[in-house]
């Protein structure tokens, strides 16, 4: 481990054929187990560098429906409310068709102790469901509570029952735009009402989390959890910073591991020859794999060259920490058997990224009622799931359609699926399986 | 400091005379420019280790901001891996290529080329400049450097502008002589020789000050010598006081009449244009390569057919038969095969050798 805490590795073929253009590498970034290692100051506390948590629960009038909607809610806002640590600043909002601050009432955050907390769970007891579904009016209350304390890491968790009935959908992808970059946001949806594109574009754009509790029972579990991990982070707003030479383009960058996440389009300029991907805040123990693509203009056979630098870089408002580097090289042979070896790494992850999409895209063409290309797009993703050892997916996707043959991908759609099913395959279709080095 | 052989880095002569024929010396200078009497005992290149400071691709053009070299190696602008230290370096640009060598006897290479290749309205230019460190001025290894890169960035910009070629020569060895004056000092008056060739599609420009040489080499009778020395033994050849190989023999025949330098402020460059009247190939060298072998036609027969097609290659050869008959100098080698080849699509090829070998001679132990 590095003196950072972050360790960047660089998986890769490097050598490429005469005109060679296309130079591929997984880029594995971990950081230490113990929180003590990582470079930023440790633990985040009280002090305006410090941690800042909003959650904000849906009182939309279908979580009365059934009532244990809205009870788990409240009893799962309250079990994350115990896990934020003594010092994090801390708020609820509710929201409907509006969204309002629950706690504290007046729209500020309240430092967290045994007292605040106590007050806290007290106002969410109270909380009633009535009302529409506008989840864009949530997200900006959340970005204005948010703005009024400087924090290095702003973390929410979004909860709704519902599709986003009460606003159209510009006013929620204006909302999202807004909040890019203030704050994370890990979102659930409790029951099978709401809509997984919705919640997966929020969850992405907000490099959070999304998935299904299809039983209002499992949310109070899944909250904690998910206060748990963010309070485990430490380093904020760190950036993959892609350097590429001249004349050569980056094709993709993509998060492959844990989950996949093309952040291809997330590149903003930050110098005449590189990019930055968001990567979001980073605690202690996490291991995640980006799959990064870049054309280069050939050199002759026997020459090398630096296809691309790819640097963790965290930036503060004291400056830029860069926190690990790695190098993805290019060298031009005629030596077809190493041009020709395929990288395992580079082949399992794109395997992995064909898989969620082709489970996407399945996914939609049934909705749509084209049978045909459900078919085909669900029967590839079977055959993908079971080569590459990714079981869960295989056991989601057992539970939609029926497999004839695994090799050639035959598969027939159920008759019946229960919608939780679906929505869970479709949730959890970006979750990807570690390749081995 | 030692090196890593543990012999001291840097020169152990004494500023003074040459012991043997008594012309001044200088600190750092190996050989006496006058009698060739080595100075200091040979020993590993005295380079500090790792890569070259710039690229030498990108530095050469003013169009490319400046970059630097990574710590591996590599150029922050081009990506390209760079070669490792100025002892020997090969660069193809497609239109030509050269290799600079810092022979056996020398312990570095104060030779510098620069190259480069313009996709001109006019169609494509290629432009060499070959700089030879004078020894008996301070940091030679420098003012070539410096020279051949200032005066490339010129010709570069000029020949992509479609200006005349020949005042664009004159212009370029202002540049290089405006350089040689930014790392001089008071008494200090870093120079070296020049030779400028800018290929185009009917013709070449070369413009020189010194000894080092361009040649049109073909197979027909019209190969030729193109340029003529700024030397004693030329006056001396030119004067017919002596033949051409009595002339050479001789202890003075190195000393150079012409050089570019921050003490000489009017250098007069001397500028021609050749128009080849079919194919053949354009050499620009130091006299580490036409010590050997002075006649065209002798260069001619070494060089071809293979330059025609491979410069890169046959610049390598030529090399390789400069350090075969002794390598008593640094060596570099530039070849234009003409009519110039389509500008190309591929990037330049620059050969990344780590240290190539060290001197054969045996070493004496320091005092």
């Amino acid at each position: 481990m590095t003196e950072s805490g972050f360790t960047v590795d660089v998986d890769q073929n490097q050598y490429l054929s005469e005109g060679g253009r296309e130079v591929s590498a997984i880029v594995t970034v971990a950081t230490a187990a113990d929180a003590a290692g990582l470079a930023s100051p440790g633990p985040a506390g009280a002090e305006a560098d410090g941690s800042a948590e909003i959650i904000i629960i849906d009182c939309s009038g279908s979580m009365e429906y059934p009532h244990t909607k809205i009870a788990e809610a409240r009893a799962a806002t309250a079990a994350a409310v115990d896990v934020v640590r003594d010092g994090v600043m801390f708020a609820v909002i509710a929201g409907t068709n509006l969204a309002w601050p629950v706690f504290p009432v007046d729209g500020s955050m309240a430092r967290a102790d045994a007292a605040s907390r106590a007050a806290a769970k007290q106002a969410v007891a109270s909380l009633r469901a009535g009302g529409g579904t506008a989840i864009g009016q949530w997200l900006e209350l959340a970005r204005q509570t948010f703005a009024r304390y400087p924090a290095r890491l702003r973390h929410a968790i979004l909860l709704t029952d519902g599709k986003n009935q009460h606003e159209s959908p510009e006013q929620l992808a204006a909302a999202v735009r807004q909040c890019e970059g203030v704050f994370s946001c890990d979102c659930r949806g409790v029951g099978t009402d709401w809509e997984v594109k919705e919640l997966r574009t929020i969850s992405t754009a907000l490099l959070g989390s999304v998935d299904i509790v299809p039983d209002p029972s499992g949310l109070a579990a899944d909250f904690a959890a998910m206060m748990q991990s963010a309070m485990g982070k430490q380093v904020a707003d760190v950036v993959l910073r892609v350097w590429t030479p001249q004349h050569a383009t980056v094709k993709f960058v993509k998060q492959v591991a844990p989950t996949v996440d093309d952040l291809t389009g997330r590149r903003t300029l930050s110098g005449p020859q590189a990019g930055d991907y968001p990567t979001g805040a980073w605690g202690p123990g996490e291991s995640r794999d980006y799959h990064v693509g870049v054309e280069v203009t050939p050199a002759g056979v026997g020459q090398e060259m630096l296809a691309a630098r790819v640097s963790l870089v965290a930036q503060s408002p004291s400056g830029t920490d860069v926190l690990g580097q790695g190098l993805v090289r290019a060298i031009w042979t005629d030596d077809e058997a190493l041009s020709t070896k395929i990288n395992p790494r580079v082949a399992h992850y794109t395997g992995q990224a064909e898989l969620a999409a082709a489970i996407q895209d399945g996914l939609e063409a049934r909705k749509q009622g084209d049978e045909e290309t459900a078919t085909a797009k669900l029967g590839r993703a079977v055959t993908l799931a079971h080569q590459s050892g990714n079981e869960d997916t295989a056991k989601l996707l057992a539970k939609v359609v029926d497999v004839v043959d695994v090799e050639t991908g035959t598969v027939r759609l159920k008759k019946q699926v229960d919608d939780a099913d679906e929505m869970a395959l479709d949730t959890r279709s970006t979750k990807t399986v570690r390749a081995r080095k | 400091m030692t090196g890593e052989d543990g012999l001291p880095d840097g020169p152990l002569t004494l500023e003074g005379t040459c012991p043997s024929c008594g012309a001044p010396v200088g600190a750092g200078d190996s050989f006496c420019e006058s009698c060739g009497t080595e100075l200091t005992p040979p020993m590993v290149s005295t380079a500090p280790p790792g890569y070259l400071a710039e690229c030498p691709v990108c530095s050469v053009d003013p169009e490319v901001p400046p970059s630097v070299i990574t710590a591996e190696g590599y150029c922050e602008s081009c990506g390209r891996k760079v070669p490792s230290g100025r002892d020997h370096s090969e660069l193809d640009l497609g239109l030509l290529a050269g290799v600079t060598d810092r022979g056996l006897r020398h312990t570095r290479n104060e030779d510098a080329m620069a190259l480069a290749a313009a996709d001109a309205p006019g169609g494509p230019v290629a432009i060499a400049v070959v700089c030879d460190g004078v020894s008996t001025s301070p940091r030679p290894d420098d003012a070539s450097l410096a020279a051949a890169q200032a005066s490339v960035r010129a010709l570069l910009t000029s020949a992509r502008r479609g200006d005349d070629l020949a005042e664009a020569s004159l212009a370029a060895v202002y540049s290089a002589h405006q350089a040689l004056a930014g790392i001089s000092s008071p008494g200090q008056a870093p120079s070296a020789t020049y030779i400028s060739a800018v290929i185009g599609s009917d013709a070449v420009t070369v413009c020189w000050l010194g000894d080092s040489r361009a040649y049109w080499l073909s197979t027909g009778p019209d190969t030729a010598r193109l340029s003529t020395d700024d030397s004693l033994a030329e006056e001396m050849i030119a004067r017919s006081a002596m033949s051409e190989a009595e002339a050479l023999a001789s202890p003075q025949a190195h000393v150079i009449t012409r050089w570019l330098g921050a003490d000489l402020a009017d250098p007069e460059p001397h500028v021609i244009r050749f128009e080849p009247p079919g194919p053949g190939v354009v050499l620009v060298c130091s006299d580490g390569l036409w010590n050997y072998r002075p006649e065209a036609a002798g260069l001619a027969e070494l060089a071809l057919p293979g330059a025609l097609t491979d410069a890169l290659g046959a610049a390598a050869e030529l090399v390789k038969f400069a350090l075969d008959a002794g390598g008593m100098d640094n060596i570099t080698v530039v070849l234009a095969p003409f009519p110039l080849a389509p500008f190309p699509e591929e990037l330049p090829h620059t050969k990344t050798v780590p240290v190539r070998r060290q001197a054969t001679l045996p070493r004496r132990t320091p005092p």
